[in-house]
């Protein structure tokens, strides 16, 4: 007897049955479309914080470093940072924030604060409107601010060297910052009121986290030599380095904390240096754990399934003694009674993880709508391994039924009523 | 000769008090071409003789020696490929698989052959028009009276051509008339030259074989030649 055959004769049997084959594929449905929505879930929450990541910019070194006496330690992190050369450091940018009021005509941002207030007041769970107005992040960097946290400029120019040692009044605004303030008007070249002191918009960034209503784009970036005026008293201590690829980002985290430990004695000050690659592949590390166990919790659901598939196969068998005597008879021999058991379990679960895979990917997409408002599809290596998975646990667990039926004896099966 | 039995037994719990001896040291010789009938009294062991001569089940002593093979030596695939090739067995309770249509019933040893699809389907409708059942091939068994049935059973247990037919009771099932066809069929089948071995409790049966060998209590008891009832 041949493959064709046993499979033809696996489907007859399956389809000749359809309640009961239902009833036996459901465990397998269950588990392999839980195990789908959950690996796909969290993957898709992965790749949300990757986005999130990706867009902060890769292989940022984020430094903390302070000196009791209020020395300004950039200028020399900067010399320090840019001597490295650019096949390790690509820039570096302190990347402290500041409040200040920003006017601009009407638009204020005390006016958005009270945005923000009433819309604390009034949030009651749900979405969070991309339109309302909410205050910009007030930044304090350098000419290399951009190029640090993945800034691209959309138009005008960037801070520059000498904006920055020549105490410009000038800022750059990010796009939710100038949608905000200016609307649809161009901002380039106009003043906006900081703390009473008039800046010059020169230049504006590209749109990075357009859905968030809490912006990244919603900044505005000042020379860090004017906290002066925007922060006194203020001391800046936080500063990004970025590196140029994630091999330079491990090389520059240990030379930047052998220099600031040089440059800060014991007693003096704190510096502290670590890396958002490190942050992200902790992400990685946790995602994967949850995989892992959220996983393992559904494979039981499976394993459940699984037995489930044993037990309707070995009241198969039995029922069907007697239809395994006549196939005796007829001269099957043993082994073929085997594959015919198999093959139908294996199809049985088979059929089931089809059906499984396509809730799983219904789930996916609710899922993914609800906990992360994107739409998540499962990918094919996961879509390919859950039928592979319960073809095997078919196989797996119609090994005992059939090694019964083919062990039954001829005479004594075709007694059977 | 075809089949020789050498001082056979089938004991059940043997050496224990419930000893059953369903077979008792019987030797039987059945040559090429005899219509034999085996009668006996339920309970006399004609059943388990059938079904060892059917390599259905291995008698506990003696050797069964068929076409010159002792059957104790051979693998239960090589013993699977002698009931699918050299042996068409035919029930009382005729034992067609019931969710199978009637065609597909008849191809079953030829599936067990190998056979391909169409030559397969060609070998069963050929067997199925010799039991005048041609035109019913999608039938169900449960469509189907009890006579046809049996001549479905029939047809499968020809359709491969084995040299041996077995029949268990094959007309305990029918009414007179339908048996009376079946055992036409049967001495048709021996004209052509097939081996029949015809099981049955019934004398007036019997008579329709060329040899009689009467069972009581797992030994032979009488067997000779007869005069035949041809019908």
């Amino acid at each position: 007897m041949n493959l064709r055959q046993a499979i033809k004769m696996a489907w007859k049997s399956i389809v000749g049955n359809k309640g009961r084959s239902i009833l036996t594929m459901l465990g397998i449905i269950i588990g392999i479309a839980s195990v789908m929505t959950i690996v796909t879930v969290i993957n898709g929450m992965n790749k949300v914080s990757m986005q999130y990541y990706e867009a902060m910019g890769n292989n940022r070194v984020n430094v903390s470093a302070s000196v009791w006496n209020g020395r300004d330690i950039f200028d020399e992190l900067y010399s320090y940072c840019n001597g490295l050369g650019s096949d390790l450091v690509l820039g570096v940018t302190p990347n402290s924030q500041f409040s200040a009021s920003v006017v601009y005509g009407s638009k204020s941002s005390t006016a958005m604060e009270k945005n923000q207030e009433s819309f604390w007041n009034n949030y009651s769970g749900g979405d969070v409107d991309t339109s309302i107005a909410l205050p910009p992040t007030l930044y304090l960097g350098s000419d290399q601010y951009a190029v640090c946290n993945n800034f691209q400029l959309e138009r005008g120019r960037d801070l520059s060297y000498l904006d920055v040692k020549d105490y410009h009044q000038v800022c750059v605004l990010g796009a939710r910052a100038a949608k905000n303030f200016f609307n649809y008007a161009d901002p380039i070249g106009q003043e906006i009121m900081v703390n009473g002191l008039p800046f010059t918009v020169i230049g504006l960034y590209k749109e990075k986290d357009a859905t968030s209503a809490w912006s990244m784009d919603n900044m505005i970036v000042f020379p860090y030599t004017m906290s002066r005026y925007l922060a006194p008293g203020t001391q800046i201590t936080e500063f990004v380095v970025k590196a140029s690829s994630s091999d330079a980002t491990v090389e520059a985290t240990s030379r930047l904390i052998g220099y600031l430990g040089g440059v800060i004695r014991e007693g003096e000050g704190y510096s502290s240096v670590y890396s958002d690659n490190q942050w992200q592949q902790s992400s990685n590390e946790y995602a994967t754990m949850m995989s892992l166990v959220l996983g393992g919790i559904a494979a039981i659901s499976l394993l459940v399934g699984g037995i489930g598939i044993m037990n309707i196969m070995l009241v198969t068998v039995t029922e069907r003694t007697r239809e395994i005597g006549i196939r005796r008879a007829i001269g099957a021999p043993r082994r073929s009674i085997v594959v015919q058991f198999l093959i139908e379990a294996a199809m049985l679960c088979g059929i089931g993880g089809i059906i499984g895979i396509l809730f799983g990917a219904g789930g996916s997409l609710v899922a993914g709508k609800l906990l992360l408002k994107m739409i998540i599809y499962p990918a094919a290596g996961i879509t390919m391994g859950a039928f592979l998975l319960s073809v095997a646990l078919g196989i797996i667990f119609g090994i005992y039924p059939a090694a019964k039926a083919s062990r039954l004896q001829p005479v004594e099966a075709l007694r059977a009523d | 000769m075809l089949i020789q039995l050498h001082n056979v037994s089938k004991i059940y719990s043997e050496g224990l008090e419930s000893e059953v001896r369903a077979l008792d040291d019987v030797s039987l010789e059945i040559d090429n071409g005899e219509f034999v009938a085996i009668v006996g009294q339920s309970g006399s062991g004609k059943s388990t003789m059938m079904n060892v001569l059917g390599c259905l089940d291995i008698p506990t002593h003696g050797n069964y020696v068929l076409s010159g093979t002792d059957v104790a030596e051979l693998t239960d695939r090589e013993l699977s490929k002698i009931r699918n090739r050299d042996i068409g067995f035919i029930f009382q309770q005729y034992n067609l698989i019931q969710n199978l249509n009637v065609a597909e019933n008849v191809e079953l040893p030829l599936i067990y052959q190998g056979i391909g699809t169409s030559r397969r389907r060609e070998m069963a409708i050929e067997a199925l028009t010799r039991v005048g059942l041609g035109d019913r091939i999608k039938h169900k068994p449960t469509q189907m009276s009890g006579g046809q049935q049996q001549r479905v059973a029939i047809a499968r247990a020809i359709a491969a051509k084995p040299p041996i037919i077995m029949a268990d009771e094959p007309t305990g099932a029918l009414d007179s008339h339908t048996g009376h066809e079946v055992l036409k069929f049967l001495q048709q089948l021996n004209r052509e030259g097939s081996t029949i071995i015809l099981i049955t409790h019934d004398n007036s049966i019997a008579a329709t074989a060329r040899r009689v060998v009467r069972l009581a209590d797992g030994k032979i008891t009488e067997d000779h030649p007869q005069e035949v009832d041809w019908l």
